[in-house]
Formats: C-alpha cells, structure tokens, sequence
C-alpha cells in the first residue's frame, strides 16, 4: 500500500502566554498524517484539539517544533502564503457552521473561489456541484438565518469542499446537531472521502463520529495519549 | 471580489446607511457652515467696505487719528488735485470724495414755528454726478422706502424713521443746522426728496444723505473732504494688493510732519476688520480640521464597532483563505465608497442648505439693533465652487483615516484570536 504522508508534526510544542507565565497546549506532539486518512483527534475539553487543528491549518504556529503541511513548513510562512494555503488546499468545518449572514447559501460556498479568482461561469458550476453533493441545490438563494443546524452544517461542508482541497478540517461537526444530521453530515464526508480522496482530520467528543473514523488519535493534556489504527484500508 | 463586497454593504444596513448617514450629517454640515461663515464674514467685509471703509480710505493724518468725532476741521484740503493724482497712478481704482457730519435737524410748520427736531447723521457723496457709483454701491435707490433719489442740489434722503418721527412729508423743506469745517454755524434748507431705511442698525438712526457738493459748499469745504474712498473697479477686495497700495501711497505722500498731509488705510487697517478678516479665514480653517478631526473619531468608533461585530465575519473569511491584507484593503474599499457616497449626499444636502441660506439668509437685525458694529441686517450663507467639493475632502479623507485606524485591529490580532471568537 503506497501512503503519502501529506501532514508531518515533529516534536511540537505549543505554548501560550497567560498572565505572566506560559500555559503548554501541546508537548512534543509526533504525528503523521497520510493522504486520504479519515482521522479524528479525540480527547478531553482543553487537551489541545483545537489547538493543534489551528496549527495544521495554518491558523496558527507552533511555539517549538516543526508542522510541515503539504511540504510546507507552517512556521516560516508569512501572513499572505499561510492564507494562500488555506484557500486553495485546506477546508474548514466548525462547531457552529459560521457561514457570513448577509451572504446567500450561494454566495456563502462561492466566496473562497472568489479569491482565487475563478472565473464566473466556472464557478457557477463548482458551486452547483459542491451544492449538489451535499443535497442543497434547492437552498442557494436562501440566507443562512433561514437554514435549520443541519443544513447549515452541509453548506459548511459545501464551502469547504468546493474548491477540493486536499485536507479538510473539521473541529466538533456535529456537536450542535441531532443524531440523524450528525449521521448524514458523516456519510457525505466519508463519501467524499471516498470518492474524492480528501484527507479529513476531526477533533471530536461524539460517540457517532467516531464510529466512522478509521484512525482515532486521542490526546490527553497536550500530549498522544494513544494512536488507534481502526482501518487500515482507507487509502484510495 | 468587487460585486461581492458591494453585495455586503448593500445588504448590511449597519455596515452602509448607518456610516453613510453620519458622514452625510457631517459633511452638510461642514458644507453649509463654511458657505454661511464664508457668506455672513464677505457680506460683513463688504458692507463695511460700501458704506464705510471702502477698499482703501484716504484721509488726513489727524482725521483719521479722531475718525470717530467726524472732524471736519481736520479735513483733507487740495481734492481735485489730489484725486486727480490717485486717477492718474491707480487707474484700476475709483475715488471718491465722503464727509460726515453731524447736526441738527428742524423741520418748521407753516408759520416757520419749529415743529419738530433731531440731531441728524449726514453723509454727503456724490449723487449727483452720473458717472458715479456711489448711490448703487450704497443700495440707496432700492433702500428707499418712499419718494426718489436725488436730481438736483438741496435734495436730501432722511432715514424714514427718522422722517416719520419728525412728521414730514415728500417735497417737505426742512432745516439742518450745523458746523462749518471752521467751526462756524451753519445751516441750509434741503427739501425731502424720498426715505430710507438699510436695514442695519447702525446706519438707520437718524440719516440724512446730501450731495457731497451741497455738503462741502454747506460746511466751507470747497475742494476739501473728510475722506477719499477707493474701490477696485472690479468690485473685489483684494487683502494683499490694498496693503500694498497703501504703504506705497504712504510711503510718498505721507508726511510726519505734517499732520494734514494724507494717510491711506486699506480695508484691514479700518474698525478691525483685519481682525475680522484673519478671523473668518482662521476659523474657515480651523472649522475643516475640527471636523475632520471629529469625523475621524466618530467614524474610528463606528469603524471599531462595526470592526468588532465583524471579527467573526473576519475570522471566517481568513479561514477561508482571505489574506489580513486583503481584508484590510476590502475595508479600505467600502470605507471610500462610503465616504463617496455619503461626501455626495451631504454635499448635496449640504448645497440645497447653503442655497437656501443664500436666498432667505438669517434675519440678524433682532440683535444687531443696538449694535454700533456695521453689519448686514440679514446674514446670508454664499455657495462658491470650492464648496462642491469642500465636504468631499473631509469626509472622504474622516472615513477612510477612521477605517484605517480601526482595520488597524486586525493586523494587530493573532490569526488564531480572530479565528477564536468563532468558537463562541
Ligand atoms: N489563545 C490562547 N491563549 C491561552 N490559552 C489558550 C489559547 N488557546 C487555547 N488555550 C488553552 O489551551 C488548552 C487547549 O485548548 P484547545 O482549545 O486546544 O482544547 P480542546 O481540546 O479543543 O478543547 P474543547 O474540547 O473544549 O474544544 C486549553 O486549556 C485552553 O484554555
Ligand atoms: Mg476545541
């Protein structure tokens, strides 16, 4: 089975400043990630699952250590190139969908082709397709105040997969929906996962996200507690 | 892109009309004030010039020490030939020859028996003589409330209150009494040919208008008068050059020594109105920078506001892709835009306030009453062309300096901080 690494973290550590000391989010964190792994970081409130999912998304930079993402190294890239990364090759799912209120659904999955300067007719398309997939053709002119949570979440979705990154993140999914949105935000994942060989990295409490996981990284404290290989045929 | 954030303005009330409204607000503010500050100050500087100063006065050195005790004994002498000179070396003026003088006004019933009295505050130019601007330059035709001007020597024009009080009538012959430039008494029948009333307070109290060659023959001034006004011939007032005029002038004909040898004042140099003038510039300036300075804040603050409630918008878009730099310019955008659009509706706002002022101007007169200060009772706003564009500066430049110093915000965060207010 041939496994390219596409995310490499090496001895990362995260400190923040509070007060007059330091709080450590993360100790000497090693991990790997593959291309088209399905993977979740799970762990308890405050282990560092956000902290480190900002990290790989370029939100944010290690104190110590390296993050290498897509061969790029994400502490030496400057404000324009780590934002050139996010919107051509990582996609961002939250909590709460956070789609821009006064933007249609429409406009909403648009806007990161947009700044990539994609031409009209050709987004048009992009943005029908990724509506598409995710069962939402019907919504694209409705504004986001007028979507219930699960729609909402499956815009999400829409917004990040349209311009089809290479990673996508997506840190607590389904912890504002019901059983059987948080199942069906899950099937259109993992069947992009499938079809389209993106690489997806969860961070997650939920019992039901898990259950579709195929590598469980879970994180205790800042540090791996446990690497939990559950599928090993995830590669495409 | 551009449509884009058009679509966020347009859609965002608090984003568009909110910051337009203010800007609006300012700028017609701005844009009528300075028209009305600009219009009441030149209208000020120019009635003081028509009916007082004159762009430049030439006077006797004691005269003008004493201008305020109208003394006639310390009149200019040698007039023809004096004016004759100021023709020939400052032909882009006109002169003209005014005295003051004060007396006494009786006006007799039919068995000659006084009837009625008052002093009486006379002002003799030249009415007469066709050539002369004098009578328009002091509104004196269209001020009349009754009767004509002038058309021959011993006409006068009597304030009409002051005819009222007396009692008179049109083509009434009265009596005015007063003292010769060598100080011996005086007087001489004028018949009343029509009133008056200027509006301004100060004028109004008790006038009498003469031709100037009744009063200096009247008053033992043959080729003598108290001053010489001058007037650009192009009617404009022009602060550099008449001081220029006058120390030149001075500079020739002036003698120390001899206290009846002439002076010549520029406008600035008479009742203050140099402070008038340094005033109304300053505060016309003074005003632009406070409301800039203002708007700054006020729009920094709807700015920050705005700013705050957007952070989430911002984090969004970063994680999406968006670069700080490219978020900052998309603020720069909207805040011209808005600046623009706002610069427009207040200058137009602005400019239909300032015509209005134009028009039907302030009725001063209330306070200006009692006023000795010569002032326009009316005090109308004036639209110049600077004033199309005046507000656009200030409120174009408040908007965007507001925006930047806001937008500031975002560089100043931590990707990861603006990124957090998400999780909230
Ligand atoms: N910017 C920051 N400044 C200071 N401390 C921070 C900052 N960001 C995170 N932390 C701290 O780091 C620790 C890890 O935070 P993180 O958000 O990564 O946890 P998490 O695993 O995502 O928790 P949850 O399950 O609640 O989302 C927490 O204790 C948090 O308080
Ligand atoms: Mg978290």
């Amino acid at each position: 089975m041939n496994q390219e690494t596409i995310i490499k973290i090496n001895n990362l550590t995260k400190r923040f400043p509070v007060g007059e000391g330091e709080f450590t989010a993360l100790k000497n964190i090693n991990l790997e990630f593959f291309k088209g792994e399905f993977s979740g970081l799970v762990g308890p409130s405050g282990s560092g699952k956000t902290t480190l999912l900002n990290i790989i998304g370029s939100l944010d930079s290690p104190t110590e250590g390296e993050a290498i993402v897509l061969g790029k190294q994400i502490s030496k890239l400057s404000h324009k190139e780590s934002a050139l990364l996010r919107n051509k090759h990582i996609g961002f799912i939250f909590q709460v969908y956070n789609l821009l209120p006064v933007y249609t659904v429409f406009e909403n999955v648009e806007f990161a082709l947009l700044l990539q300067n994609i031409p009209s007719e050709k987004r048009k398309k992009m943005v029908n397709d990724a509506l598409e997939w995710v069962g939402l053709s019907s919504m694209a002119n409705k504004k986001p105040d007028k979507l219930s949570g699960g729609e909402g979440q499956r815009v999400a979705i829409a917004r990040a997969m349209v311009k089809n990154p290479e990673i996508i993140i997506a840190d607590e999914p389904s912890a504002n929906l019901d059983a059987a949105n948080a199942h069906a935000i899950l099937k259109t994942m993992k069947q992009m996962n499938k079809e389209l060989g993106t690489t997806f990295i969860f961070s997650t409490h939920d019992e039901k996200v898990m259950g579709y996981l195929d590598r469980i990284i879970h994180l205790r404290d800042g540090m791996v507690e446990e690497d939990e290989i559950i599928n090993v045929n995830h590669a495409p | 892109m551009i449509r884009f954030l058009l679509k966020g303005i347009l859609r965002d009330k608090s984003r568009s009309i909110l910051p337009i409204a203010v800007v609006a607000i300012g700028v017609a503010l701005t844009v009528v004030l300075s028209a009305y500050m600009k219009g009441a100050f030149g209208d000020m500087i120019d009635q003081n010039a028509r009916f007082e100063t004159g762009h430049v006065k030439i006077m006797s050195r004691s005269y003008a020490e004493n201008k305020d005790q109208l003394p006639n004994d310390l009149a200019l002498l040698g007039v023809e030939a004096l004016k004759n000179t100021l023709d020939t070396e400052y032909p882009q003026m006109e002169w003209e020859s005014r005295i003051k003088f004060g007396g006494l006004i009786d006006v007799p019933d039919e068995e000659g028996i006084s009837k009625g009295q008052g002093p009486a505050a006379g002002i003799a130019i030249n009415l007469l003589d066709e050539n002369s601007k004098e009578a328009q330059r002091m509104n004196i035709e269209t001020s009349l409330v009754q009767g004509k001007m002038p058309k021959k020597s011993g006409e006068a024009i009597i304030g009409h209150d002051f005819y009222e009080k007396l009692d008179l009538k049109i083509g009434d012959v009265f009596t005015f009494f007063g003292t010769t430039m060598e100080g011996s008494m005086t007087f001489k029948n004028y018949q009343v040919c029509g009133t008056i009333r200027f509006g301004a307070g100060a004028m109004d109290r008790g006038i009498l208008i003469i031709d100037i060659k009744d009063a200096q023959e009247m008053l033992d001034m043959e080729d003598g008068t108290g001053e010489i006004v001058g007037f650009s011939k192009l009617n404009v007032y022009d602060d550099q050059e008449t001081q220029i005029m006058a120390a030149e002038f001075n500079a020739r004909f002036m003698d120390d020594q001899d206290e009846f040898s002439p002076i010549m004042m520029p406008l600035r140099a008479q009742n203050n109105l140099g402070e008038m003038l340094d005033y109304s510039n300053f505060m016309s300036g003074i005003f632009i920078f406070i409301f800039v300075f203002a708007m700054s804040i006020v729009l920094w603050n709807t700015g920050l506001l705005g700013g705050l409630r957007r952070y989430q918008e911002f984090g969004i878009r970063l994680a999406l892709g968006e670069s700080k730099g490219h978020i900052y310019r998309a603020l720069i955008f909207e805040a011209i835009l808005i600046g623009l659009i706002g610069s427009i509706v207040g200058t137009c706002i602005g400019l239909a306030g300032a015509y209005y002022l134009q028009i039907v101007g302030i009725d001063a007169s209330e306070y200006l009453e009692n006023s000795s200060m010569l002032m326009p009772s009316v005090l109308r706003a004036k639209v110049l062309p600077y004033m199309f564009f005046i507000g656009f500066i200030p409120g174009l430049i408040a908007t965007v300096i507001g925006t930047m110093l806001s937008g500031i915000g975002i560089y100043k965060r931590e990707t990861a901080r603006l990124f957090k207010e998400l999780e909230v």
